[in-house]
């Protein structure tokens, strides 16, 4: 049996987890991979930390849901308490380093611990709206779950009728997914 | 109703999506000609999806003002001869089982696909197996129903498709349980046309209103679930459960792995089956001698099938998200046997594999009570 990938994306809403989680799906089905994605919901309409949970291997997935992530992702404060518990020995805990006050609650079981500007990077190199592409970006840095090539398509898929619009956000997403690639490879994730 | 002739689903194609749209496109593609319905979480999206389609495909959908409404209605549009369905959960659940008793009463063959949430109450929109005894013996009557545990979103659209056919063949209300995860998760399917693979829809027919005169042409239709004396209510009851029990054996379905004298059986159902089955084929892969028997059919129980895999296993384990209600079915379908059950009872959370390995590797062990 082949092992999936299980990573976890945690956030606030609006911070475009579950979209990226569902970009990432088209990207490894592009790829004729088999995947898993399912958001978690509860009866909270907004204002609650949302998590994505989304599993990518070579057979078909088994539970849809998991314990521990092989990549958990956090980008709130919320998110990095909320997603303690899908941390365990195997885990690359990501997080995003401008969170402020959470260094007493960063896991302490993980396998490594890793603090990325993606919010700074966002906000002063690109531009605040493409955030969730460059996370997604980082997560394939560090997984390589989907080869760039891929993410791009499924990017193109799923905001063409955006780039219609206003083709320069078409550079800008690739330029984010890029960037997100480059946060983590120079932080000696393979 | 229009027919219209655009089919729904084309030949076969592969596809990623949800279990409520699986639902809804199986639904479409079996010829289902109305939804009733009340919206409740998780099952939603089979709503959105069906009135999207509606126009496409000239069906029909009515919102009531609840679920004991959605029942009743749906009772009325298979009276009128349609190939009608509702979906609910939870509470919903818990409303429609006036309605769903009278169609028992009435052998109505209406469909029902239940995504199972959390309970009792309103407790979560998420996900359990908490629902099994309420579909397969809710209301107060004798659980004539025909009741199928999915475990895909492959198997939410091949028994949705296969639903419409046991209810209209047999005559008994049919019910497609699933649950949140089922309803909310993505993964592939194959959908398909039912004509494409050689399945043909058992046609529908008015139970009311039929043409030709009464005393000259037909019978009158005489649908009762009112009854003056006791007898008169046995001897319906009487024939009905005896077609149940004659049936049972033609509906009764099961999987199962390495049944044959094994030291563990897991026994499973529904969406935590996928995580047995990967516990039991990675252990079996070991060399462990352990296999799992998952009941398909809830209602009726594949009872022989059952006891033949029991009856070579050294222990059971019951896993379930739920804290006994599998484990009950299983327990009276073993009434006799010395078979020692185990348990794994997580009311109202979802199980992993890693659970399930862990709990059967203590068992093999010698560990625990």
């Amino acid at each position: 049996m082949g092992r999936a990938v299980k990573i976890a994306m945690a956030g606030e809403g609006g911070q475009g987890v579950q979209s990226v989680a569902q970009i990432l799906m088209d990207a490894a089905i592009l790829e004729g991979k088999e995947a898993l994605y399912i958001p978690n919901f509860g009866v909270e309409q907004r204002g609650g930390v949302t998590i994505a949970f989304l599993q990518i291997g070579d057979e078909k997935i088994g539970a849809p849901k998991f314990k521990i992530g092989d990549i958990v992702m956090a980008l709130s404060d919320r998110a990095v308490r909320r997603t303690q518990m899908y941390v365990g020995p195997q885990t690359l805990f990501v997080y995003d380093s401008g969170i402020q006050g959470v260094e007493g609650d960063l896991p302490k079981n993980a396998k490594r611990v890793l603090a990325i500007p993606a919010l700074e990077t966002a906000n002063k190199k690109l531009n605040p709206r493409v955030f969730n592409i460059l996370i997604m970006g980082a997560v394939i840095g560090a997984t390589g779950v989907v080869t760039v090539d891929n993410a791009r398509q499924a990017i193109e898929k799923r905001l063409a009728y955006k780039f219609e619009q206003a083709p320069e956000l078409r550079e800008l997403n690739f330029k984010a997914l890029q960037e997100g690639v480059n946060l983590v490879a120079g932080m000696g994730v393979s | 109703m229009s027919e219209t002739s655009a089919k729904p689903v084309e030949g076969e194609r592969k596809v990623f999506m949800t279990g409520n749209e699986a639902v809804c496109w199986a639904a479409l593609a079996a010829g289902a000609e109305i939804m009733y319905g009340y919206p409740i979480t998780p099952q939603n999206e089979i709503m959105h999806y069906w009135t999207r389609n509606v126009p496409k495909f000239g069906r029909r959908f009515l919102q009531t003002e609840d679920e004991l409404s959605a029942g009743f209605t749906t009772i009325g549009g298979v009276l009128a001869g349609r190939r009608a369905f509702t979906a609910t959960a939870g509470p919903g659940n818990v409303l429609m089982q006036e309605p769903l008793s009278m169609a028992e009463a009435m052998r109505i063959p209406v469909v029902v696909v239940i995504q199972q949430r959390g309970g009792p109450s309103t407790a979560t929109v998420i996900y359990s197996q908490q629902e099994v005894t309420l579909t397969c013996f809710g209301g107060n009557g004798e659980g004539l129903r025909i009741v199928y545990s999915t475990s895909s979103l492959q198997e939410l659209y091949d028994y949705t498709i296969k639903a419409f056919n046991t209810a209209w063949k047999y005559r008994f209300p049919t019910f497609v349980l699933a649950d949140g995860y089922q309803a909310k998760m993505r993964e592939s399917l194959n959908i398909y046309d039912p004509a494409a693979r050689g399945i043909e829809m058992v046609p529908t027919e008015p139970f009311l209103g039929r043409p030709g005169k009464i005393g000259e042409g037909r019978e009158a239709a005489h649908l009762r679930n009112t009854y003056n004396i006791e007898e008169e209510l046995a001897e319906v009851l009487e024939r009905d459960i005896a077609d149940y029990e004659r049936v049972a054996p033609e509906i009764v379905e099961h999987d199962s792995f390495n049944t044959g004298d094994c030291d563990l059986l897991v026994v499973a159902h529904g969406i935590v089956f996928r995580s047995a089955a990967m516990a039991v084929r990675d252990m079996a892969g070991q060399g462990k001698k352990i296999g799992f028997f998952r009941p398909i059919t809830l209602r009726p129980f594949p009872e022989e099938q059952f006891r033949a895999a029991a009856a070579k296993a050294k222990t059971l384990l019951v896993a379930e998200s739920a804290y006994g209600q599998l484990l009950k079915i299983v327990q009276q379908n073993l009434y006799g046997s010395t078979v020692p059950i185990r348990t794994l009872l997580k009311p109202g959370v979802g199980i992993t594999p890693e659970e399930i390995t862990d709990e059967c590797s203590a068992i093999l062990a010698g560990k625990g009570a």
